[in-house]
């Protein structure tokens, strides 16, 4: 079967699976809510309610009905592109995560470049002298930021540039006071659409301080990802060769070594960006940033079944999706990988 | 990147519109509909956008708001008929009159996720003149207008929400209060004032409320100058008494409003081993709520021996017993415990104590409690503590799966009923064991012959008479004692100290329209104030507990004298965060 067949074959397979796949999910998911303690008119109400008004409002929100109906019902919905409204204010679920999903991805977008630059650039500094200070000083730079638990360094990060420095905002997305750019829910990219510097000034400002702390505590795994790959493609046969025939050591390192050193982080770039899809739930949580995983955390909290439902399948998708993506574009790039 | 971004950003901070304040608390809002609002922040937001029919003022007198005076009775306690103010409009210029408000109540009624604030008292609602609502009850309710005090029962435009038939708006408002809501996210709402307010102006040319998740960015925001006033609901105890201190130097001001929420212990009176009620009496005496108090709140909370929370009538005398560990020592031994059984052995009680994981003042309460039982009942008692997440426990509650938990509670009108029936009201019995209803559901399952009768007389007595029929019924559940109050909780707020104190109502929220900058005070711009330091010609810090809303927050009924001239101060324009 030749190679681009072979391709097809693959993306073929996954489309056929991701419903599959995706029923799987939502199922599981329905499932686990309803085995999980508490519902939502006890998050609702609390202790409250008297026992009639619990009951009363259990039917008002469709949930005294039977499970196997309730399922039937959230699958129905689902086939036809409707993950149902949420239980706590009647919104469709669609609109939340429209609302919350461009806000995680505008911070994840922007902690993967930090990570990525920051991190290769960590990880290719040690390479002229390996053992030397800066390796050394790079590899812990590597375990130091892989290691910190993000809601710390995220909170001293809060105290020191917002609090004690007073430089950027604590937290949230966009000032209380100006009128938060609309179109894509992209905010930077909304408010270069509108031409407006200081919608554009006030989303940066917001958003420099998560995404610089996510960026930096993801970037130690570029940079050891690199590092070892690096040095483990330097010693091969073929960087070997490439010295012997003369070939200036920078020209081995960033023509023949450095390129092989890069497919490993390709696909390490591909597993973040599916777990920043998601959402950073620490990072969102310290900082309010409205985003995904922020929302699924305070519905998780609130029980409202159609809220985790709909936000969880969406994702799901979401990560098939870009690893299906990531795998194709490693195959692309190195040949020798067969599916 | 971060280094070259801070620099330049921290330049491009963003204006602070004129004499608009931002408030910060820590929920977020997922509709502003009132038949949504279940939190405080719900309530907290309505306040500032609508009006209730009646309203508390900080010592807990009830006030006509929309009404223009107490409900009067007829037949037999069964009819009431509200006379309404003729001056209202709502924000979207329509006439407020009985229609609309018959037209909010039913709405209410068939919508509200709280519907049984009404639908277990009201049997209809309807207009009997222009401005005149009748109401027929299901059974006499002597706290009606504490009831229709609920700012959940504010009326809406039937204009604006007539087209959306059984649905809920989630993030419009189209009431009648002293501002119109101008943006609406979960996590951010800016209000503007009201031009045709019937009332006295806003204090404020505006108001952003914000959301912080955590409590450290609440903290921060504060100290930082970002935001002007914050909320006490969802901030650590450590950085309250930390705020505290600083309103003590001066830094802050502080503002301290009645209590509406307890922490109370409810102890299973039904089953082994707190069926026995000298250890449920022994219990009650060996909780030193004064101890327990300083190390959880640091003195924050006020310690509670009542259910009914001050300044609530029938919350004095306090029916709970004070800390006497001899007393429960003796009534730990009456019950067979304590004893010597072999040489340095005694018998104890084990007994766990559930808490929830969620709410850290639970957690510390335990460990203390734990800890101070220890060192002073130890061979008569040990606390086995054990944390589940808030919205299992209350799956759990009415299965009667705690013989010992904590948990709290905010009564839904300011009354002392708000408290008590929730607490002890039993639908079915038998002899001291409730078998069905609020009793059963709130985990203790305990009546007593009477006691139901007792609640119902509540509602058809007023003044003196309900007052001793309050403290009689606490005296006796105290007696028995399947629940141990243990606090309440003064909402507390603080403020930039250019801000006036900040003040709260009778249901202890913030009284968002009469927030103001206190005259002569410096500012950010004008006298270089700067939070948590040092600052020029400022009195020192005014701690207020219980301060009364001003007239600006609580109009005078119709037919009284209005404030004439717009109290409204200038507060100056702000650049931006104060570092």
């Amino acid at each position: 079967m030749s190679r681009r067949r072979q391709l097809l074959a693959y993306l073929a397979s996954r489309l056929v699976l991701l419903p599959v796949m995706l029923w799987l999910i939502a199922s599981l998911v329905f499932l686990l809510l309803r085995v999980a303690p508490g519902d939502p008119i006890d998050a609702l109400l609390g202790t409250r309610a008297p026992e009639a008004a619990r009951i009363a409002l259990r039917h008002q929100l469709g949930l005294d009905q039977p499970l196997a109906s309730q399922y039937g019902h959230y699958l129905w919905d689902l086939l036809h592109g409707q993950l149902g409204t949420s239980l706590t204010n009647q919104e469709s679920v669609l609109s939340v995560i429209g609302r919350s999903l461009p806000a995680s991805l505008e911070l994840g977008v922007l902690a993967l470049v930090i990570a990525a630059v920051l991190g290769l650039a960590v990880g290719f500094s040690g390479i002229a002298r390996p053992e030397g200070r800066l390796d050394l000083a790079g590899r812990l730079y590597g375990i130091g930021t892989y290691a910190l638990p993000p809601f710390w360094a995220a909170m001293v990060v809060q105290l020191v540039f917002a609090v004690w420095l007073g430089w950027l905002p604590v937290g949230g997305r966009f000032p209380a006071t100006l009128v938060p750019p609309s179109g894509t829910g992209f905010y930077l990219l909304d408010s270069l659409r509108s031409g407006s510097w200081s919608q554009f000034s006030a989303s940066l400002r917001h958003l420099v301080l998560p995404a610089a702390t996510l960026g930096v505590l993801l970037s130690g795994i570029f940079d050891n990802a690199l590092r070892l790959n690096l040095r483990r493609a330097l010693g091969s046969d073929y960087v070997e060769a490439a010295r012997s025939r003369g070939l200036s050591e920078t020209r081995v390192v960033l023509r023949h070594a450095l390129p092989n050193a890069l497919l490993p982080v390709l696909t390490i770039t591909g597993i973040t960006v599916a777990s920043l899809i998601g959402g950073a739930l620490l990072i969102e949580v310290t900082f309010s940033w409205p985003g995904i995983a922020f929302r699924l955390q305070e519905a998780i909290g609130q029980r409202d079944y159609p809220v985790v439902q709909g936000i969880v399948v969406v994702v799901a998708a979401l990560v098939v999706a870009v690893g299906v993506a990531v795998d194709l574009l490693v195959a692309l790039l190195d040949p020798r990988i067969k599916f | 990147m971060l280094a070259l971004a801070v620099p330049l950003l921290a330049g491009c901070q963003p204006p602070h519109p004129a004499g608009e304040l931002v408030v910060a608390s820590r929920s977020s809002l997922e509709s502003v509909d009132p038949v949504d609002v279940t939190t405080f922040a719900g309530t907290q937001l309505l306040s500032a956008l609508g009006d209730p029919l009646y309203a508390s003022d900080a010592s807990g007198r009830l006030q006509p708001r929309l009404a223009t005076a107490l409900p009067r009775f007829s037949g037999g306690g069964l009819v009431a008929r509200i006379s309404l103010r003729q001056d209202v409009r709502f924000q979207d210029g329509s006439r407020f009159d009985a229609a609309a408000m018959v037209f909010s109540l039913q709405r209410f009624l068939a919508l509200a996720k709280v519907s049984y604030l009404l639908d277990g008292r009201v049997a209809s609602v309807a207009a009997s003149g222009p401005f005149e609502l009748e109401l027929r009850l299901k059974r006499p309710c002597a706290s009606l207008a504490a009831v229709l005090s609920s700012i959940n029962l504010t009326p809406v435009s039937p204009r604006a929400y007539r087209a959306h038939g059984r649905r809920s708006l989630r993030d419009r408002f189209v009431g009648t209060g002293p501002y119109r809501l101008a943006a609406f996210t979960p996590q951010q709402q800016r209000l503007l004032p009201f031009a045709g307010y019937w009332g006295a102006p806003p204090s404020n040319r505006g108001l952003s409320l914000v959301t912080l998740s955590n409590s450290t960015a609440l903290f921060g925001a504060l100290l930082s100058g970002e935001v002007d006033v914050l909320l006490s609901s969802g901030l650590d105890s450590d950085q309250q008494k930390d705020l505290h201190r600083r309103a003590g130097r001066g830094s802050l001001v502080e503002g301290i409003g009645p209590a509406v929420e307890i922490g109370y212990l409810t102890l299973r009176s039904d089953q082994p081993p707190l069926a026995n009620p000298d250890l449920r009496r022994a219990l009650a005496y060996g909780l030193d709520r004064r101890l327990i108090n300083e190390r959880v709140s640091y003195g924050m909370r006020d310690p509670l021996r009542s259910l009914v929370p001050a300044p609530l009538p029938g919350s004095e005398p306090p029916s709970w017993p004070a800390y006497d560990p001899a007393r429960a020592r003796a009534l730990f031994r009456k019950a067979g415990y304590c004893q010597a059984q072999g040489p340095g052995r005694s018998r104890r009680l084990s007994l766990p104590l559930s808490f929830r994981s969620n709410v850290p003042a639970d957690r510390l309460f335990a460990l203390t409690w734990q800890a101070q039982l220890q060192r002073d009942l130890g061979d008569c008692i040990s606390l086995e503590i054990t944390g589940i997440e808030s919205t299992t426990a209350y799956r759990q509650l009415g299965a009667g799966a705690f013989p010992l938990i904590l948990l709290d509670w905010s009564g839904d009108y300011p009354d002392a009923n708000a408290y008590l029936q929730p607490l002890l009201g039993c639908g079915r019995a038998q002899g001291n064991r409730c078998l069905a209803g609020d009793s059963a559901a709130s985990g203790s399952f305990w009546t007593a012959p009477g006691l139901e009768a007792e609640l119902a007389a509540l509602e058809s007595e007023r003044g003196q008479a309900r007052q001793q029929r309050v403290t009689r019924i606490q005296e006796r559940v105290a007696a028995a004692s399947p629940y141990l109050p243990v606090w309440r909780v003064p909402p507390r707020a603080w403020a930039q100290p250019w801000l006036a104190t900040p003040q709260f109502d009778g249901s202890g929220r913030l009284v968002l329209q009469a927030l103001h900058r206190r005259p002569q005070a410096g500012g950010p711009q004008a006298g270089g104030l700067q939070a948590g330091g040092a600052q020029t010609g400022r009195p020192g810090a005014v701690a207020a507990r219980g301060a009364s809303a001003p007239a600006a927050s609580l109009p005078p009924a119709q037919g009284s004298t209005a404030p004439a001239a717009d109290p409204r101060p200038q507060v100056p324009a702000r650049s931006g965060v104060t570092p």
